[in-house]
């Protein structure tokens, strides 16, 4: 059944209780003797710490503690998030957590954390990510040296390796922490003996998740010991991997529930809860800590600044030779892990090259934390690479679609990674914008009005994962998975388990266990969640209708094979008559004295393919000549998405993709002053594109199966973000006259390119 | 983001809202949509807030030539008014229109955003062009300004700490005038980056700027090239300078073709 079921859209099953607030979020639970905490947050961007007095605050009536980075139970060093979630010595950006004021309110809390006022020995603060880079410059980090590892919170954002040896001749300073070089064949000699070469600086800045829900912990301790924490996380066994690595707690005293999240978007990975689980150790008392938006922007995990130089070349006929690519992230604080991996990969795109050189440089400034942000490093690369191949395309008098389609990637080429590309829809999606109407009107535009175009990809990733299908005595069924839905991935395990298993899909729940009760799951990221916990989710389905079949068998006396499972109904197949309900099966099973195994399943899936998801964008952009206003008017995604398994939910992520990569192309900027110190903390001063200002966004889905998906889906949050500015970027290009080479795209950016 | 604790009390009268801001330290809201964020930033710290919601400052009304808008009126009362849809007074709903979303504009108010004093709130450029004066109550005193003398600096005017703004006059533009406003808006607070308005007519022409200087103000027959202009890391001085100079004549010409409909 499952062409009435798969592909047939539907609303997301959590939509009812989140549209009329009967959801409860992590700040919602009732506590019994609950704390309240408020983070004291560094003033200065790189200082030492002198003392941190404490007796103003524990002075303010309601307050109970004043807790430093002495006061909480840590068991490990280090200079990350979870071995130092209080600045302990240095501080290394202004808005990093240096105390926690714990009270018997939010407002006495705040009035605490108020009256704690640090004492600091300022350090010079480094701010410029690429002076920082000179030998001899200043350090970010001087306390001490970090050896932290990225370990768990590297690996969930992409299926990326990590290139070749570093280049040993080149002198850089100590704050660049990694470097990435990827290179075969002669660039030099292709660049050469191409016919046109273009290049570009391109910078991006830093861009911050702007989820609705901030961050949000509570933790207590049961009379027995366990620790437990309610949170909103992407992860819940990753946030218990680092909760036992900062205290040293045993596994099975850790319990971390994952409650529904009000969006995460990548940047939701274990910040908030040592703090709120070190203060509970500290204290013996529940406590909550509940980040303001003032809060959330000063002291999380954005996505970095990146400064993307690119140079490409082709030959005549728009066969691409050569790319050569220096990009260069700013990490900020964050030791264990950047996105140069990830970009200096991505910068190629899903393109044919004769020979690349790729390099990719992790940089610590003095600047936030780095985290993820849906497509870590994927829109940067593709803004640059992307401008450049419509410079390419104008340069040779080359349609700029017919351009990427002569060197789209297609299943067995050769990445830059060294390794074949997998099935993917690079051809079959520019194909689709091709015959977009708006390709066709783009010449015949008001001469302030132009179409712009791009492609991007996103490799996904993969991570084993369980699922168990119970059926319940009234013959509907529970999906069990360990998933934090991020995106509507429930939603599409209720259509897989009933596809798979023979039931309508509102006849199917989906609950999300937690660490103690779960099957295992990877945390929600990578784009890999339907990818692999749906696959498992498929195996569970299955299991549990064998079980269905074996009961039914005995029950009517016909072998399972003769057997079908359809709405609910076991029935012998070509004589449907002879049939039995599954509540009917689950009734006389579920009960003393049954005599069937219960109707359940447990499957797994440990995905080895990758399924790469690529999406092309067409916007339509018109630049207001004399202020320098961009107005969207219409944008176009088409994604290859392996199979829609609810096309309402696969239509949300990709307006939703293309919405953030409109907000990538011209409002999201955190900007800091000279000193570093945060000027946007607050979204009166940080824009995100509103409704009013997103246009009417078309999505075409286009089905290209990946051979290992459930059903042939793939994972696809990630993709529609990520060509998106740069196809606004292309469509502001033509409109204005001049090209931009950073964004956000800003009005007074746009005039002072139109007078360049 | 978490307000210091405060008092609170209801006025239910003029005279008791009066009396009640005879407290040193207390502050008097409406819709709230100015004073809570300062508040929630803590830059506020009010010991009593009064609400003075309930008074009978609410509405539009026109007398002796003169219109009468009431500090209460909210900027939805104002988009939905009658008494200004004409073209000598379309910048006031025009301008209305433009202001925070549906449910800032249904809470916030006329008179709010002129005591708060914003140097790039909108309304108070279209006050200015189109001449309005101020009535202010205290216990004691009764008395009259023009806005663009109560306008002193960011976030500062000249209402006394027990002031209380009672009503905006605002001189209806002699027949055949129209008026308009037209800004380029930040992107996240939805303030005026440039915010003109202007009227035109037989009276002449008169423009008033917002967004480029300590407090919103008349533009001078000098013209903006003689106007003192700021820049900060979204707009600098300079772009300031020509979007006003582009925006003046956008107003203007929406004025002009606005009163070649007022007849």
């Amino acid at each position: 059944m499952s062409d009435t079921v798969i592909g047939v859209a539907r609303p997301r099953i959590d939509a009812p209780d989140k549209v009329t607030g009967a959801t409860r979020y992590a700040a919602d639970g009732y506590v019994h003797g609950l704390l309240h905490a408020r983070p004291v947050l560094a003033t200065e961007p790189h200082a030492r710490i002198r003392g941190i007095p404490k007796d103003d605050a524990l002075a303010v009536p309601g307050v109970v503690a004043v807790l430093t980075a002495a006061d909480l139970p840590l068991a490990t060093t280090g200079t990350d998030r979870t071995a130092e979630p209080l600045a302990s010595e240095e501080v290394v950006f202004a808005g990093q957590p240096v105390a926690l004021v714990v009270a018997e309110s939010e407002a006495a809390a705040e009035d605490g954390a108020e009256a704690v006022v640090v004492e600091y020995e300022p350090l010079e603060a480094v701010v410029d990510v690429e002076g920082a880079m000179q030998p001899g410059a200043a350090l970010a980090r001087v306390v001490e040296e970090s050896d932290d590892e990225g370990g768990d919170l590297e690996s969930i954002h992409a299926g990326v390796d990590h290139g070749q040896e570093d280049d040993p001749e080149e002198q850089l300073s100590g704050n660049v922490l990694d470097r990435v070089t990827r290179e075969r064949g002669d660039v030099a000699a292709a660049f050469a003996a191409s016919d046109a070469t273009v290049e570009g600086t391109f910078r991006t800045p830093w861009v911050h998740q702007a989820y609705i829900e901030p961050q949000v912990c509570t933790a207590w301790l049961e009379p027995s010991g366990m620790l437990v924490v309610s949170t909103s996380t992407q992860g819940s066994f990753v946030t218990r991997r680092e909760l036992e690595r900062a205290f040293g707690l045993p596994l099975d005293r850790i319990r971390v529930i994952a409650e529904p999240l009000g969006g995460a978007f990548g940047g939701k990975f274990a910040l908030v809860e040592p703090l709120a689980a070190g203060a509970a150790l500290a204290l013996g008392r529940p406590v909550r800590l509940t980040f303001t938006r003032t809060d959330d922007f000063q002291a999380t995990n954005p996505a970095s600044a990146q400064i993307s130089y690119v140079k490409i070349g082709a030959r005549k006929d728009g066969t691409l030779t050569a790319i050569e690519a220096r990009m260069i992230v700013d990490r900020g604080s964050n030791a264990g892990w950047g996105v140069e991996g990830a970009t200096s990969l991505l910068v190629a795109g899903p393109y044919r090259w004769e020979a690349h050189d790729l390099r990719g440089y992790g940089v610590q400034t003095n600047r936030f934390t780095f985290g993820a942000y849906r497509a870590p490093g994927a829109p940067t690369a593709a803004f640059a690479l992307e401008s450049l191949l419509d410079e390419l395309a104008q340069t040779l008098g080359l349609d700029p679609i017919e351009l990427r389609l002569k060197n789209a990637v297609v299943e067995g080429d050769i990445g830059v990674s060294g390794n074949p590309f997998p099935t993917i829809g690079a051809v079959e999606v520019l194909e689709r914008i091709r015959e977009h109407p708006l390709w066709d009107e783009r010449d015949a535009l008001p001469a302030d009005e132009a179409v712009g175009m791009a492609l991007g990809h996103w490799p996904g990733g993969n991570e084993p994962a369980a699922a168990v299908c119970r059926v319940d005595s009234d013959g509907t069924m529970t999906v069990v998975t360990s998933a934090a839905d991020m995106s509507g991935v429930s939603s599409g395990f209720a259509v897989i388990a009933a596809a798979a298993f023979g039931l309508s899909p509102d006849q199917v729940r989906v609950v999300a266990a937690d660490t103690s009760s779960g099957p295992y799951a990877g945390a929600s990221g990578g784009s890999k969640i339907t990818y692999t916990v749906g696959a498992a989710v498929l195996r569970a389905a299955e299991a549990a209708r064998q079980k269905v079949l074996a009961a039914a068998s005995q029950e009517l006396e016909i072998a399972p094979d003769d057997l079908e499972v359809v709405d609910g109904v076991v029935r012998a197949v070509g004589a449907p008559d002879r049939s039995i309900t599954v509540e009917e099966l689950a009734k006389r099973t579920l009960r003393f004295g049954g005599r069937y195994e219960p109707l359940e399943g447990h499957g797994g899936s440990a995905q080895t393919s990758g399924a790469p998801s690529v999406a092309a964008h067409l916007s339509h952009a018109r630049v207001d000549r004399e202020t320098g206003e961009v107005t969207l008017l219409r944008h176009v995604v088409a994604q290859d998405v392996g199979r829609a398994l609810n096309p309402a939910l696969v239509e949300g992520q990709m307006r939703g993709g293309a919405t953030q990569g409109i907000g990538w192309a011209l409002f999201e900027q955190l900007e800091h002053d000279e000193d570093g110190r945060l000027l946007t903390g607050s979204f009166l001063d940080y824009a995100i594109p509103t409704a009013e200002r997103v246009p009417e966004i078309d999505t075409l889905i286009v089905e290209v199966p990946a051979p290992d998906g459930p059903f042939g889906a793939k994972g696809i949050g990630e993709a529609p973000v990520v060509a998106a500015p740069a196809a606004i970027a292309n469509a502001v290009a033509r409109a204005a006259g001049k090209r931009l080479y950073a964004l956000p795209m800003t009005p007074a950016r746009v005039w002072k390119a139109l007078r360049s | 983001m978490i307000p210091a604790s405060t008092r609170y009390a209801r006025a239910t009268d003029l005279e008791h809202a009066l009396s009640l801001l005879a407290e040193p330290e207390a502050k008097a809201i409406a819709g709230g949509q100015s004073l809570i964020p300062v508040m929630k930033l803590r830059i506020a710290r009010p010991s009593l807030v009064v609400d003075i919601s309930r008074l009978d400052l609410r509405g539009v009304t026109e007398r002796d030539g003169e219109l009468h808008i009431g500090p209460l009126t909210t900027w939805s009362d104002v988009i939905g008014s009658d008494e200004l849809d004409r073209p000598a007074l379309a910048a006031i709903p025009e301008c209305a229109r433009g202001i925070g979303d549906l449910q800032v504009r249904n809470l916030g108010t006329i008179g709010g955003s002129i005591a708060h004093a914003d140097p790039a709130s909108d309304m108070p450029a279209v006050l200015l062009a189109l001449g309005a004066r101020l009535r202010l109550r205290s216990p004691e005193t009764k008395r009259e300004l023009r806005l663009a003398d109560a306008l002193l600096g960011p976030f500062l005017t000249a209402l006394g700490p027990q002031e209380l703004l009672t009503d905006i006059v605002v001189p209806v533009p002699t027949r055949g005038s129209g008026s308009a406003y037209v800004s380029v808006e930040h992107p996240a607070s939805g303030f005026a980056v440039v915010g003109a308005a202007a009227v035109a007519g037989p009276g002449g022409e008169t423009v008033a700027l917002t967004g480029v200087g300590a407090t919103p103000f008349v533009l001078s027959g000098d013209g903006i090239a003689a106007a003192d202009i700021f820049g900060d890391t979204f707009a600098s001085a300079e772009y300031r300078r020509d979007l006003a100079s582009v925006l003046t004549e956008r107003a203007l010409a929406s004025a002009r073709t606005r009163a070649s409909e007022d007849s």
